[in-house]
Order: structure tokens, then sequence, then C-alpha cells
């Protein structure tokens, strides 16, 4: 173990799992801080589940380990339940039962005291806005409310660390919101991990995150180090008039990359100089509108690091 | 506490569903109701009947051996007295059997000679069963003319032992009905376990520390009252609709608890190797109909032919509809199913551990 583990809650040691020879998830090596959100992001197929199905002990590792708040996932899979709590992909609900019914099974499970059980739940059930649901039948809830009480089931017991695995998947924007505010709430409270393919959610939510293709983690930082770090070239965005042919080959000349369409020009290179760009127009006979340097997305990140897209 | 905790989720999961209580309780309960309405079946059968020779004459001997033996449905054995014959059909070893009196052989001497002569036989069978002693009675009768050369029907004094003032079909019927609506355990148990691993219940339940006993234990707690419920309402249904109860009720409680012992652990076993809700229902319906139908849970087994049968009699309910039938209707005791029984207990036993191992190994990733 390293110096600095005590302060690690989640960390994966050359994590690895083949499927049929195909490796799902690649060796992967990754220390994440108590209290720290990370966020793992990927299109579909891209190991993020299989990472976190190994971190929780219901699938085995082909080679490599985790330790979880210490615990070994392999040596010490009961401790390791024992710390975690997990929202999977699937709203993992028992429909005949109440909220309350869920809840409280969950915590049973946990061997927590029925008084304390009582409170924790009433607790949960207000904060995440299920109180006045908390006797009936969890088949009759929508999407959104379902997926509250997938994350609240995997709250009840107070785990150190929590993994949420695609805690928003197929919700509409306004239920999301509402899921990433009961998420921002614990932000520090606990150490999450969860997965997502949407890069918004990712920037949102995150302190930090690994971007995971083809089973490895491609890129690891915060939202803002992987933006200005990764990202040699920049673009610029120019809406004018008159935009000749002239103006646009002396733009060309003098850029890597130069299109335009529509009255609007798109300008990518290395250096740009916001000011110079500007000035060079105007002074070849073109009428600035608007412009402004783009801000790249996680989305151009996953683009460029990968050379696909992320949308599945 | 984790698995008191499991089993009441489960209990709660299945009896706020319709669809399941429905399957469980209603459908046996009206094919109780349709088939105590309906006779079935008419192949030809194979029954074992005794023989007793008090005649003992050449004739006598030749009938035995040359006219009855060649009857294709009947199996003939030979008794010295009527009392071993007696004790093997209260068993349900025998269906019949017949005595053929002193002077049978002079009488279809006569018959031969031309003079016409009734001649008797006393025949002595199981009432229980009315389809099949219609059956072994004409056919003995129009053995027994051909051999005498006689036009007359003959005279078969028949004794139908263990009276009881009326036998319906529903004696006959319920007992299979009652095994059949076991058997509907299979599918209903591994409903309960399959839904739950393809909703991602038990995965989310696998990531708690609950160890694999707990889920087995709560599962098979949920089930075993499940299937206690279900034998009280059967046998008090069953009861309502005439059938008469002659032997020990907790003997055939014991009976048909085993066969749900069976269910639930052959439930588990498809529930382990299926990956979808519908996937395991159709493999526990292609197998238990099927099932239902060879064990004789709606209509005689000694219809079928014997390679048929003895498939049937390697699983346990063919054994179970035997011996409830035989406490129920005959009264039979523990010694008299004690075959029944063991072979009872030990797919119990042996189906209940496949179950539990598979289903552990299906647990792990």
């Amino acid at each position: 173990m390293s110096e600095a583990s005590d302060d690690l809650s989640i960390q994966a040691l050359n994590l690895t799992r083949i499927f049929n020879s195909l490796a799902a998830v690649d060796g992967i090596n990754l220390n994440i801080k108590k209290g720290e959100l990370f966020a793992l992001l990927g299109p579909n197929g891209a190991g993020k589940t299989t990472t976190i199905n190994m971190l929780c002990c219901l699938l085995k590792p082909t080679s490599g380990t985790a330790r979880i708040m210490g615990y070994d996932i392999l040596e010490e899979p009961f401790e390791v339940k024992q710390v975690i709590g997990v929202s999977p992909q699937e709203t993992a609900i028992s429909e005949h039962l109440t909220p309350e019914e869920n809840l409280n099974l969950i915590g049973k499970i946990h061997g927590i005291d029925a008084r304390e059980l009582k409170l924790r739940t009433r607790e949960l059930l207000e904060t995440m806005g299920l109180g006045e649901r908390a006797k009936d039948q969890v088949r009759k809830f929508s999407g959104g409310m379902k997926r509250r009480l997938n994350i609240m089931m995997a709250l009840i017991h107070n785990p150190a660390v929590l993994f949420l695995d695609e805690p928003t998947l197929g919700l509409d924007p306004q239920a999301r919101r509402a899921v990433w505010t009961y998420i921002t709430r614990l932000k520090g409270l606990k150490t999450i991990l969860l997965t997502t393919h949407y890069m918004d959610e990712a920037d949102f939510l995150a302190d930090r995150v690994g971007i995971m293709d083809r089973g490895k983690i491609v890129a690891l930082g915060s939202s803002r180090e992987l933006k200005t770090s990764l990202l040699e070239k920049h673009t610029m965005v120019i809406y004018a008039w008159n935009l000749t042919q002239r103006v646009i080959s002396e733009m060309r000349g003098r850029y890597a990359q130069v299109e335009v369409s529509d009255g609007t020009m798109t300008i990518t290179d290395k250096k740009l100089d916001f000011k110079e760009i500007v000035d060079l127009l105007h002074a070849s006979g073109a009428v600035v509108r608007s412009a402004y340097i783009k801000e790249p997305t996680l989305d151009d990140i996953f683009l460029h690091i990968t050379g696909k897209e992320l949308r599945e | 506490m984790r698995l008191l905790a499991l089993a009441s989720r489960n209990f709660k999961e299945t009896y706020r569903d319709p669809l399941a209580l429905g399957f469980l309780l209603a459908f046996p309960l009206l094919f109780m109701v349709l088939f105590g309405a309906v006779l079935s079946g008419d192949t030809i059968p194979n029954y074992s009947i005794g023989v007793i020779d008090d005649d003992n004459t050449p004739l006598s001997q030749a009938f035995i051996d040359d006219a009855l033996a060649n009857v294709p449905a009947l199996e003939v054995s030979n008794y010295d007295d009527s009392a071993a014959a007696l004790k093997d059909l209260k068993f349900g070893d025998l269906k019949a059997y017949i005595v053929i009196p002193g002077g049978f052989g002079e009488q279809v001497f006569q018959n031969w000679q031309g003079k016409e002569t009734n001649i008797i036989l006393d025949m002595t069978y199981d009432e229980s069963d009315i389809m099949l002693s219609e059956q072994i009675i004409s056919a003995i009768n129009a053995v027994t003319r051909s051999f005498a050369h006689i036009e007359i029907p003959v005279t078969i004094n028949a004794n139908p032992i263990h009276i009881e003032t009326e036998i319906t079909y529903i004696d006959f019927i319920a007992p299979g009905i009652i095994i059949f609506g076991l058997l509907i355990l299979i599918p209903t148990s591994a409903r309960i376990m399959v839904s739950d691993k393809e909703k991602g219940f038990l995965s989310r339940l696998l990531t708690t520390p609950a160890r694999p006993l707990d889920f087995i234990s709560g599962y098979s707690i949920c089930l075993v009252a499940i299937a206690i419920a279900q034998i009280i309402i059967f046998i008090a249904a069953a009861w309502g609709f005439g059938m008469d109860i002659v032997g020990s009720l907790w003997l055939v409680f014991l009976i048909f608890f085993l066969v749900s012992l069976s269910s639930i652990g052959i439930g588990m076993a498809v529930a382990s190797l299926s990956k979808s809700e519908n996937q395991a229902e159709s493999l526990c319906w292609l197998f238990s109909m099927p099932l239902a139908m060879l064990s004789g849970c709606w209509f005689s087994i000694e219809m079928l032919p014997s390679y048929l049968r003895n498939v049937a009699y390697a699983f346990p309910f063919a054994h179970a509809i035997d011996a409830s039938r035989a406490i129920l209707i005959r009264g039979v005791g523990v010694e008299a199913i004690s075959n029944d029984l063991l072979f009872l207990v030990g797919w119990a036993v042996g189906v209940f551990a496949v179950g539990i191992i598979l289903f552990r190994r299906s647990m792990r990733g």
C-alpha cells in the first residue's frame, strides 16, 4: 500500500476483466480520494459497468484487484459490502413493495436497528421528495421517482462509498436535474463513483473525470484540466458579413483550418489571438457581427482522444 | 433477521401480485372442477391381476396359462391363497384377483361337450379405480367365454373391497389435480427468482452483506409457506367437492409437502440456468405440462405404454399420485407406501440440493 492510501477510498490495481478473450476492463489503475465525486465517462460498452461490478464484488476480476476503504475486493468481499452502497443501472427495486418497505429491506439486511431505520427512512423519503408516496406500491411510480428510490436504497445504511451506475439513464431533462440536485447534496459527505455517458453530467457533478474507452482509462483529471491541457488546438467562431473569397483565402493562408458556411467562419489552430483575427477580418473588408473562442466540451476531448463521437 | 426480511419481501411480492396468486390457486381449482366432470381415455391399458386356482385341474391350468396369459390387457400372476392376493391388492400391486373355484374344469368340459353350463368365477377388485374394474370384468368375461366355447355371459361373482358408500370421480381425480397444483410451483418459484435476477434486484442484494444462504432461505421459506397454504386450500377444496379422506391426513400432507419441495427445487434449478423470466417460464411449462400428463394428474397412468410409464416413474409426481390415492381412497398406512415415500424424500433432498448448488453458482460473477 502506498503512503497516501489512508486518504484513498477506492483504489483499483491493474483491474482486468476478460469476457471471451475480449478485455472489457483492461488493467485499470485508479485512486479515488475520500469524499471525492469521480465520474467514469464513456460510451456504452466502454467497460464502466464492468468496472463498477468488480468494485462492488458482483464480478470477479480476471486479474488485478481493488481496495475499497482498505478492504480487498477479493479477500474481504463481505467487509467491502458493509461499507458500500450501490445504485445499479437498472432500477433494481421491489415493484410490489412500497418505498418504505424497499428501504426497510436493505436496512434490515445491513442490520440497522429498527428505530434508527425508521428515522432514516422518513428522513430520506422527505429529502428525496418521496415522502407523500411512502405507502404506495412502487410499480405505480414514474421513471424519475423509481430512479430516486434506486439511489435512496444505496444510501439507507449510510455507506462511506457510493456507486451510482448511470443514475439518470433514460430520464427527461427535468427529472435528470432533480437527481443531479440530490447527488450534489451528497458531495463531500461520501466518496461517490458514478458512471455516465452524458458528458454534461460528468461536467456538472464530478470533481474528477476518467474517460473510458475500450476498457481503458484514456484520460484523467478535473473537467477543467482535461479541457485545457488535452486540447492542443483552439477554435474560434465568427459571424460576419461580406466573407468574400479573398477574405477566406487570406485567412486560410494564415491559419491551419478555416471553414465557412452560412456566414459563419470557424478557425482552428494551435494558437489563436482574438483581437488579431478580428482586426485581420476588418482589414480585408469583412464586417464582424459577433465572435467567440469556443470552450471545448468533454465530448470534444473524447473525440480528440478516441477519434470518435461519445454518443452511443 | 436477514433471511426473514428477505422471506417477508418475497412473500409480499407474491401475494400482492394477482397473476401469481391466480396461477397458484385458481388454476388448479379450475382443473379440479373441469376434470371432475370429464371422463377420459379408452386406450388398451395393462392391468396386474392375480389368479388363485382352487380347481387345480389340467383345464383350469390351461385357462390360466393359455387363455388369461394371452389377454394383452392383463398381466397374470399366480397366488396360492387369497390372503396373499388380498394383501397385494391392498398395497396397489394388483388391480384385481380371481379365484377359480373347484368344479371349474368340470363346468368347462361340460360346455365343450355341448351341455350349456354356467361358469362361475370369483373376482375381487379394487373398487376405487372405477374405470379399471369395468374393463377387467369385461376382459375376463370375454376370455372365459371364448375358452369355454359358450355364448352366454359367464357369471362373475364380483366382490368389491374397501367399500365406501360412494366412490366419485373426485376421489380419483383430486389427488392428481392437487399434485398438478403443486407442479405449478415449478414455474412460480422459477419466476420469482428469475424476475429478481432479470430486473437486477438480485444483483443489488448481492452488493449487500447478505450471504448466499440468506437468499436461498429467503426464497425457500416464502415458497414453502406458499406450498403449505396451497396444500391446505387444495385438500379443503377437494374435500368440499366430495373427496373422501379414508387414510391419514398427516401422511397425505407429508406426500404433498415432499412433492412441493421437489417442485421448488426444480424451479430453483431452472431459475439458475435461465437468463430471463420468459425463458424460465417457457422452459418450466414445457417441462411441467407433459410431466403432469405423464404422471397421471388427469387420467390413469395405466393407460400409458410401458416405456412412457417408466419415464413417469423416474419423476416424483407419479409416485406421489399413487401414494396419495392409496392413502386417501384405500386408507393404507405408511408401510404400504414406503417405497414411494422413500423415492419422494430422495427426490426432494436431491433436487433441492442441486437447486441450491446451481443457484449459488449462478450468483457468482
